[in-house]
């Protein structure tokens, strides 16, 4: 005997097999009886996509040294040695190719001060650059190669962090660049002033990512109080809605990050998908990043997660790290139609920034 | 465990009950039972289940039927009846 859900118009039928079992079991939630035709498309083509990502540190070297960034804080650039052969980075491509990665995520120091090692990765497998800016990324060389640029604020603030107005040197640098997004780092000090910016980079023919500052370095006024963590919400779901052609985001994404909870659990070390898989020891393993591993520039060593090994989890605000979270829990979001979507829509965000699906 | 003295379709039948059983206690599945657990479903696109619920279950497989599951053969395990199929294939191996 086979019963069907009571109507519900946001809810397919298409799901034919949904049976009867006991009255508080009665019908077996799938994702085919979740969605409508146009949601279930969009399910089935990030089904497949099948992403296998892993960090790499390109070098220990950069040409700014700014507040807040971790890699210098925590003394992540001197935990190896950078190896100098390029032969020995293409072997190494290789290996991780063949352990099944395909997304390489370049970052540094700053990776363009070695685009041979930038080469090794692009010429295997598909390749993301995160950069400051500075420099250029040769597009006659790496015509379709992803690029991020780390963005802190506006011209104030990138010169008081950063040393320098990064922000106006990189959006002259990628102007109408198609393979180009800003990853733009928002701190407390910048609530009220966003839209200017998301104006510049839309104005630039650009794209932006937003993500908050995990406050390392515990500068003074750049923490985040639940307060803020409010506010800002309410800034970034705001752009996105009044700039959809410029902000690649989702308004789940934004809850998750600023709030740190996902369908009531709450992100930490405990929770969180994006640690180095040999240097996994957490019992029980939480769901995590398959294969997943942060890379030292040495080619050997591995550095703990994707962030700083001495960064507070419970505090951590990683963009990358919070949709990996929504990400590799889609099970649990197959619970209701309106969980399902959001997971959809991240998952979509998340293959836009990293080039498996099309602006 | 597997009865001896059955037809191959009843055998089928009766692993991959055991199957769903495993599945749903080790995925911990709150909305099915083994006697509503749809065989034929798509586990991966339908149910969301990936590569680590499916080394939970296949821990759990290879310890009752005593056989060994190989990762390569992972994308062969899609479905209740699938997974029970290649169960018994693997046991007269």
């Amino acid at each position: 005997m086979t019963h069907h859900r009571p109507p519900d118009t946001t809810v397919s039928k298409r799901n034919s097999r949904l049976k009867a079992a006991t009255p508080d079991k009665e019908f077996m939630i799938t994702v085919s009886s979740l969605l409508d035709e146009a949601w279930y498309q969009r399910y089935q083509h990030i089904s497949q996509l099948n992403i296998r990502s892993s960090i790499y540190d390109v070098t220990t070297k950069c040409n700014l040294r700014c507040t807040g960034c971790f890699f210098f804080s925590s003394g992540e650039h001197l935990v190896a040695e950078e190896e100098p052969d390029p032969a020995a980075w293409e072997a190494f491509v290789d290996r991780e190719k063949e352990r099944g990665v395909n997304l390489a995520i370049l970052v540094g120091g700053e990776p363009t001060l070695h685009l041979e090692r930038v080469d090794a990765f692009y010429q295997r497998i598909p390749t993301y650059c995160a950069t400051n800016g500075l420099i250029r990324v040769p597009r006659d060389r790496f015509p379709d190669m992803m690029v991020g640029i780390s963005l802190w604020g506006d011209s104030e603030t990138e010169k008081r962090l950063r040393g320098k107005d990064v922000f106006t040197r990189s959006l002259a640098n990628y102007r109408d660049d198609p393979y180009t997004y800003f990853l733009f780092t928002i701190t407390p000090q910048q609530l009220g002033k966003i839209e200017p910016i998301i104006q510049r980079i839309g104005d630039a023919g650009l794209k932006v990512h937003m993500q908050l500052l995990s406050n390392d370095e515990d500068a003074p006024g750049f923490g985040w109080t639940d307060e803020l963590l409010v506010q800002v919400r309410g800034e970034m779901d705001d752009m996105l809605d009044r700039y959809p052609e410029v902000v690649i985001s989702s308004h789940y994404y934004h809850e998750v990050l600023t709030t740190g909870k996902m369908l009531g659990r709450t992100f930490g070390w405990s929770e969180c998908p994006s640690v180095t898989e040999g240097l996994d020891t957490r019992d029980p393993r939480p769901k995590r990043l398959i294969r997943f591993n942060r890379w030292a520039a040495d080619l050997k060593s591995k550095h703990r997660c994707c962030t700083s090994a001495t960064r507070d989890c419970s505090t951590c605000k990683d963009g990358a790290a919070h949709m990996s979270w929504i990400m590799v829990n889609k099970r649990a979001h197959i619970r209701s139609t309106k969980d399902l979507q959001n997971w959809i829509e991240v998952y979509e965000m998340f293959a836009k920034l990293y080039q498996f699906l099309p602006w | 465990m597997i009865a001896e003295s059955t037809t191959p379709e009843a055998l089928l039948d009766e692993t991959a009950q055991r199957v769903s059983e495993i599945i749903i206690d080790e995925l911990k599945l709150d909305d099915v039972t083994p006697s509503t657990f749809d065989a034929d479903l798509d586990l991966i696109d339908e149910l969301g289940i990936d590569s680590m619920d499916l080394t939970a279950v296949v821990l759990v497989l290879q310890d009752e039927y005593e056989i060994t599951i190989y990762e390569e053969d992972y994308p062969e395990l899609k479905t209740v009846r699938s997974i029970a199929s290649y169960v018994l294939k693997r046991r007269t191996a």
